[in-house]
């Protein structure tokens, strides 16, 4: 029994060290910042597009949709910069987390739902739902990810005091 | 006394924190909407996304235009169907299909349009009426498929808007299984 709780233990204490490496965080601002800079370029290139596909998930009263649609690309742009950059990378983070909690909640109430967020439609087709699956692991580990930058930064400025 | 000096600067730190949250939030909101004016590709600030109501039983969505196949009513829909010259398609996924559908309507995903043209194209016919439907008023699948199907050369196409779900609930004739396009 002791011996099974060192083993976990010790693979807790080297995961922790693990994602606590200051190259480990590196690398995860660059995947944060780079997924959400790449997302965000084409739908400020096509912000028709992604309004519509805002209205598909059904979500947001008529006349907040074209609004959302507007800013939330820049947000996400300037955010997935300023982590990579190394500038408020704090409450880039926290921002960018946020806006992972609300994908998923939107994402998992229309997986319960059944709507097919493509066409916007109520359909049972189990391939809407896999779909939807990936989506969700996707964003549950980016969300990870956003969070443990947040955390670590809160920690080594705590430490420097 | 040390302990409360933490949690000082701690509260400091998440209201900086939330200042600089705001702060990164309003920039990107005046640059969103800088760009948004100048770059040619804008949209409104507000759109009009509600359906929109055409006549007393002809609701249609806010994405249908003038110049879009006509859009019929429900009583409309059963006339057609009673008649010989007359072809249903039902937009919506195979699967959504399988689990039920207009009797004697042919299968035709608009997502999946280019693998299903070829098998459906036989079965139509130019000189027949072609009533596209989908799951109800808030879908638009039939209303994009009419619209490619348009660009193939048909003429006479209607879009039955009220779809499966009007059609299903005054208990008009239905079948299940079996895709007819295949």
């Amino acid at each position: 029994m002791r011996k099974g709780k060192t083993i976990v233990d010790k693979m807790w204490r080297n995961f922790k060290k693990i994602i606590n490496n200051r190259y480990t965080l590196l690398v995860f601002r660059l995947i944060l910042g780079g997924i959400f800079i790449y997302a965000s370029l084409d739908k400020i290139a096509h912000p028709d597009q992604f309004a519509k596909i805002v209205y598909n998930y059904k979500f947001l009263p008529h006349s907040l949709i074209n609004i959302f649609a507007i800013i939330v690309p820049w947000v996400e742009l300037i955010c997935g910069i300023f982590v990579i950059a190394g500038i408020f990378v704090q409450s880039s983070s926290a921002i960018l987390s946020l806006l992972l909690v609300s994908f998923i909640i939107a994402l998992s109430v229309n997986f319960f739902r059944g709507l097919d967020i493509n066409c916007g439609c109520f359909s049972t087709d189990p391939k809407g739902k896999e779909e939807g699956a990936i989506l969700l692991i996707r964003d549950f580990v980016l969300l990870a990810i956003g969070l443990q930058i947040f955390l670590s930064n809160l920690r080594r400025l705590n430490n420097a005091k | 006394m040390k302990l409360r000096r933490n949690s000082i600067i701690r509260e400091i730190d998440f209201i900086k924190l939330f200042l600089n949250g705001v702060g990164i939030i309003i920039l990107a909101s005046i640059l969103a909407l800088f760009y948004n004016s100048f770059s040619g590709r804008g949209i409104s600030l507000i759109g009009s996304w509600s359906n929109r109501i055409l006549s007393d039983s002809l609701i249609v969505p806010y994405s249908y235009q003038e110049g879009d196949p006509q859009a019929i009513t429900l009583s409309e829909a059963m006339m057609e169907f009673q008649s010989s010259n007359t072809i249903f398609l039902d937009a919506r996924s195979e699967f959504d299909y399988k689990q039920g559908h207009i009797k004697g309507a042919l299968n035709f995903p608009f997502e999946e349009f280019d693998d299903y043209y070829p098998k459906v194209a036989p079965k139509l016919s130019r000189d027949k009426t072609i009533i596209a439907y989908c799951d109800g008023t808030e879908c638009e699948l039939s209303l994009f498929l009419t619209r490619l199907l348009r660009e193939e050369g048909y003429q006479y196409l209607k879009i039955f808007l009220g779809g499966w779900e009007e059609w299903e609930k005054v208990g008009l004739p239905v079948e299940k299984g079996e895709n007819h396009s295949r």
